[in-house]
């Protein structure tokens, strides 16, 4: 009995312990609404497969590796409406309760004519384990969480390039190749 | 002759001719036809046909994973790297 108790103590001191990760949640009904949704999920073995595909695509495939190398999860949700108002910002309560939690950390906020951006942070021994954007738009909402380390610098160079291109092992770069935009959109 | 003695005829008890003992049990040791060499070659090789074509669906489809995985893993980057650098500019926009 005394070793049940024990073990039980030890399970919930390492539960206790684990960082907080963000669960996106509340977002799902919108998808219906939206005339664009984008919906991916990555956990660490989705992850290690994306690597080891991505490492025979090039220089493309080897910064976008080096990206995700550190990474333990990755989940976006995106949803594109062609009305306004299809969204209330109260759905995105879960998330940001969750995001002012100990650990995490606002580290930009925006706000302008109906459209909000937020960037938060999770440190962990002075290293990023954690990193989440909330972008609400009038006819546009994003949400990204990351776990893992990751480097802005580099994920910043990914964006702002137009469609990036998808490297795939034995295809030359000067082949055109399709948008990852088909990907999960639904 | 009558029919008595006609069945009595047909019906009279004969000895087996010399060796029919013999002759049933060789035949009860004739090897079936699933265990000839044959037989066996064929089922293993039917085996390594499937475990092969196994192997590969197998192998088929973790390529489409880690095709589609990395596919994505581009496309949440990518939407991650926008939404990040609008909010940057957003916010030195505002600082000038």
């Amino acid at each position: 009995m005394r070793r049940i108790l024990w073990a039980v103590l030890i399970a919930a001191g390492t539960i206790a312990q684990l960082p907080a990760q963000l669960r996106i949640t509340g977002l799902d009904g919108l998808a219906s609404k939206a005339k664009e949704s984008v919906d991916i999920t990555l956990d660490p073995a989705m992850l290690q497969m994306a690597g080891a595909f991505l490492a025979g695509g090039g220089k493309d495939g080897s910064d976008v590796k080096s990206l995700i190398a550190g990474l333990k999860a990755i989940t976006v949700k995106s949803y594109k409406f062609t009305e306004t108002s299809q969204y209330r910002m109260e759905d995105l309560e879960p998330i940001r309760a969750q995001l002012r939690t100990p650990g995490w950390s606002k580290v930009l906020s925006s706000q302008s004519k109906g459209e909000m951006s937020e960037i938060y942070m999770r440190t962990d021994q002075g290293k990023v384990a954690g990193f989440a954007i909330i972008a609400a738009e009038p006819k546009e909402l994003t949400v990204v969480a990351i776990e893992g380390a990751i480097n802005l610098q580099d994920l910043s160079k990914l964006g702002g390039l137009g469609v990036p291109a998808i490297p795939v092992p034995g295809q030359s770069k000067d082949q055109p190749k399709d948008s990852g935009k088909k990907g999960k959109q639904e | 002759m009558n029919l008595e003695d006609e069945l009595r005829a047909a019906l009279r008890r004969e000895d087996p001719s010399s060796g029919f003992a013999q002759r049933v049990v060789a035949r009860t040791k004739v090897t079936p036809r699933s265990n000839r060499p044959i037989f066996r070659m064929a089922w293993a090789a039917a085996i390594a046909a499937m475990v092969i074509v196994g192997l590969a669906g197998v192998y088929q489809y973790r390529q489409v994973q880690a095709e589609r995985a990395g596919r994505d893993a581009v496309i949440a980057l990518r939407i991650a790297a926008d939404k990040l650098n609008i909010a940057r500019d957003k916010v030195s926009r505002r600082e000038n």
